[in-house]
């Protein structure tokens, strides 16, 4: 077989560009750190990654709903809170009221507090969340509770609810209107204080009597609604945590598939060195054993 | 002749000879880098001899004919390896191109606009009372917009560009075809009088080569050394003295783009264009003509399905400002280049679904955002990502097996070409050899003159 000065520089020759392609390659991969830019460095990888990137945007998602809706319960759960601590004391009032002891006097000066108390049950039935109204059901933008007439108030919300996605087809309750809290079906709070007010003002002890007890229908009324939002918070902060692991998950995944494994991109360009430089000797090697070096 | 003028004869001849044979030594170590170049041979037999007694007598050597190593079976797979070459080379680096609209490992692409814009939604969702959010949501649908307008527009940029490059390749084609067939007929002209044309024969096969690279042909070599070169299916491109053409004509069913027609000399009346199987001419047609389209047509459903589903849903909700059946993109921009967002005030995005649960209620804007994860109809009962990451996926695919197609050819065409040296290739060391050994018979040859000279001289002298 004749053997070419073409074959011997065209082969190297073939063969070094294909071992400096692989070597940028390498260096590619490990400059960038990822082993997969575009689809078709691996098609099924790529794809994997497109639907990865969208799982955790929506689970990133889901987290900053559950952030926000956590601020409202948790705005609401504080409120609720403190309106019982006020019926309580409303309560012991009433209570002391309906005494046979105390005077009309006595219940003037009760009716006063009572009034005061009344005026910052109102004003928690409007607790906001940067200025949006929490117990005003989707009528975030109105007062929900006013002062009309007298001790009348008026529920200027609505009964509509509002829930956020927390994940595919999950979604949760982040409101209670305040027309299931305070006037609710069973009672309403507001009436049952005007009506006690008007009783303790006009020394009506059987009014002050059955004020007790409207006050303790409110008082259930509330808990119901306190048990329902605490449930909710419950729930947002077990999803929380449950999302918290599936980002860390995804995260792995997408990180798996498209990150490059330096260890290996390291080894895979060494190798390609020697190649490279064992190819690179070949070719002074032929150089030296041309016939033109001996004729003289 | 015979005598001492014979000797003489013998000696010039031998030194004319092997001047020729170090020419031809020469030649080959001169093109020893020459692309195409077939290594040239002189072939050396002896002289007609002479009668005499006791027996004939030589009359020295000559050189019978200077022969071009060349096996016709290793240049024809080098003609084909040549036009799959082409044909691979062309469409992959047409794809690579195409591929840059996938720059989602940068979170920059498609796929994350579309994120970003149901992003947008739930956050809304979440507070749909909150106009920063609403804003944000129209700056982000703004964005997945522009991100298909740029992809369409990129790839009809794209087929634009491929289309020029087809004109090139066809004007390439017309010209190599008029080379061949000069050199055609100067091979003729040459052979005819019983010459080899050996160098220009080289030129025509290095054309051939050329013209294979651009388009699949065969070809035909006849008696007369001329070559007939076929184009697409059994169409002359050249025969004899004569090239017949290649044009692109203008396809209006096919956006103006270039349909390849044959030419047989009564106008380009012959649409070649399926026929091409090979060259260059082949990966552009195909870059252009399918894959460029089907990343087209896969990005206009996508779109397609985004306007109509969004809209539907939009439509049936309320927006702060008590609108309801307005459309969010414009519901004519159907196609990647043209969707664009119909709605401009935030305050008519529809994410309440009662008139009266206006600001809170977020029913509609929910019944949005989960259209992120709902399977369309429209798109294969599957989502927006996953019909996008399925669409990569597959070109995806389709680029990495042209690579590795054209790496596969580039190595079979290295073998080839390796194969086709070890025949027509120069080698070094074999034609200094020859220096060699012509040299020393150059000066044998000159030394047998001056002997016959001395010998002259010596008979000479016998007459005083």
């Amino acid at each position: 077989m004749r053997v070419a000065d073409q074959q011997m520089y065209g082969t190297l020759l073939g063969n070094l560009q294909r071992s400096r392609l692989q070597m940028l390659t390498s260096q590619e991969q490990i400059s960038s750190q990822k082993r997969v830019t575009n689809p078709s460095d691996d098609p099924s990888a790529f794809g994997q990654i497109v639907l990865d990137k969208s799982a955790l945007s929506q689970t990133t998602q889901w987290i900053r709903n559950i952030n926000f809706g956590t601020a409202r319960v948790d705005a609401a759960d504080h409120a609720l809170g403190q309106v019982q601590n006020l019926i309580t004391r409303v309560r012991e009032l009433t209570v002391q009221a309906s005494s046979d002891t105390t005077s009309a006097e006595g219940r003037q000066s009760i009716a006063k507090e009572v009034r005061q108390l009344q005026r910052q049950l109102v004003q928690l039935g409007n607790t906001e969340v940067a200025g949006q109204a929490v117990f005003g059901g989707t009528k975030t933008d109105v007062t929900p509770y006013t002062i009309t007439a007298g001790d009348t108030v008026a529920y200027q919300g609505n009964s509509e609810t509002q829930s956020i996605a927390v994940g595919e087809n999950q979604t949760v309750q982040i409101l209670v209107p305040g027309s299931s809290i305070f006037t609710g079906s069973t009672t309403n709070l507001f009436d049952s204080l005007r009506d006690l007010l008007t009783a303790l003002e006009g020394n009506n002890r059987s009014g002050i009597q059955a004020g007790l007890g409207n006050l303790d229908l409110a008082t259930a009324q509330i808990s119901d609604a306190q048990g329902t939002i605490g449930a909710l918070a419950n729930r947002l902060q077990v999803t929380h945590d449950a999302l918290d692991t599936a980002t860390l998950t995804i995260t792995k995944s997408i990180s798996d598939n498209q990150d490059a494994d330096l260890a290996t991109a390291i080894t895979q360009l060494r190798l390609q060195e020697v190649a490279v430089q064992a190819a690179s000797q070949t070719f002074t090697k032929i150089f030296d054993a041309s016939l033109l070096n001996y004729l003289r | 002749m015979s005598g001492l003028n014979g000797l003489f004869g013998i000696g010039s001849n031998a030194l004319a000879t092997f001047q020729k044979a170090l020419s031809v030594t020469g030649q080959n170590i001169a093109n020893v880098n020459t692309p195409g170049y077939s290594r040239q041979e002189i072939i050396l037999t002896e002289a007609r001899p002479e009668d005499g007694r006791p027996g004939q007598t030589g009359t020295g050597v000559e050189a019978s004919e200077i022969r071009r190593s060349v096996d016709t079976f290793v240049e024809q797979q080098v003609l084909s390896s040549n036009e799959r070459l082409g044909q691979f080379g062309a469409s992959q680096k047409a794809l690579s191109q195409i591929q840059l609209l996938f720059n989602d490992s940068n979170d920059q692409g498609i796929a994350a606009g579309l994120n970003e814009f149901f992003k947008a939604w739930q956050d809304v969702a979440t507070n749909p009372a909150d106009l920063t959010a609403r804003t944000v949501l129209l700056t982000k649908a703004d964005g997945v917009t522009k991100l298909l307008n740029q992809a369409g527009t990129q790839l009809s940029a794209q087929r634009v560009s491929l289309n020029g490059q087809v004109q090139s390749s066809i004007n390439d084609v017309n010209a190599l075809a008029s080379k061949i067939a000069d050199l055609n007929s100067q091979i003729k002209l040459t052979e005819v009088s019983g010459q080899q044309a050996n160098d220009l024969r080289d030129q025509r096969g290095r054309f051939l080569n050329d013209l294979a690279g651009l388009v699949d042909i065969s070809s035909i070599e006849d008696a007369t050394g001329q070559v007939t070169v076929f184009v697409g299916i059994g169409q002359l491109l050249v025969t004899e003295q004569k090239a017949y053409k290649l044009t692109g004509v203008a396809n209006v069913a096919n956006n103006g783009l270039l349909d390849v027609r044959y030419d047989g000399g009564t106008g380009p009346n012959t649409d070649i264009t399926s026929a091409i199987s090979g060259g260059r001419l082949k990966g552009l047609i195909d870059a252009r003509d399918t894959t460029a389209v089907g990343l087209q047509t896969s990005l206009n459903t996508l779109t397609s399905q985004l306007v109509s589903q969004v809209n539907t849903q939009h439509r049936l909700g309320y927006g702060l400002d008590g609108s309801t059946t307005q459309d969010f993109f414009t519901a004519s921009g159907t196609t990647a280049a043209t969707i664009s967002l119909a709605l401009s005030d935030r305050q008519k995005i529809a994410a309440s679904s009662t008139a009266v649960g206006v600001p809170g209620n977020n029913v509609n804007a929910l019944a949005l955002s989960s259209l992120q994860t709902a399977s369309v109809a429209g798109l294969g009962n599957t989502t927006f990502q996953g019909y996008y990451s399925a669409m990569a996926g597959s070109f995806g695919a389709t680029i990495q097996g042209v690579t590795r197609d054209l790496q596969g050819q580039e190595i079979l065409h290295d073998q080839l070409l390796a194969h086709r040296a070890e025949v027509a290739g120069v080698s070094m060391d074999e034609e200094l050899i020859n220096l060699l050994k012509y040299q020393r018979a150059f000066e044998a040859a000159s030394k047998l003159i001056t002997t016959s000279d001395e010998m002259l001289q010596t008979i000479l002298t016998l007459k005083r």
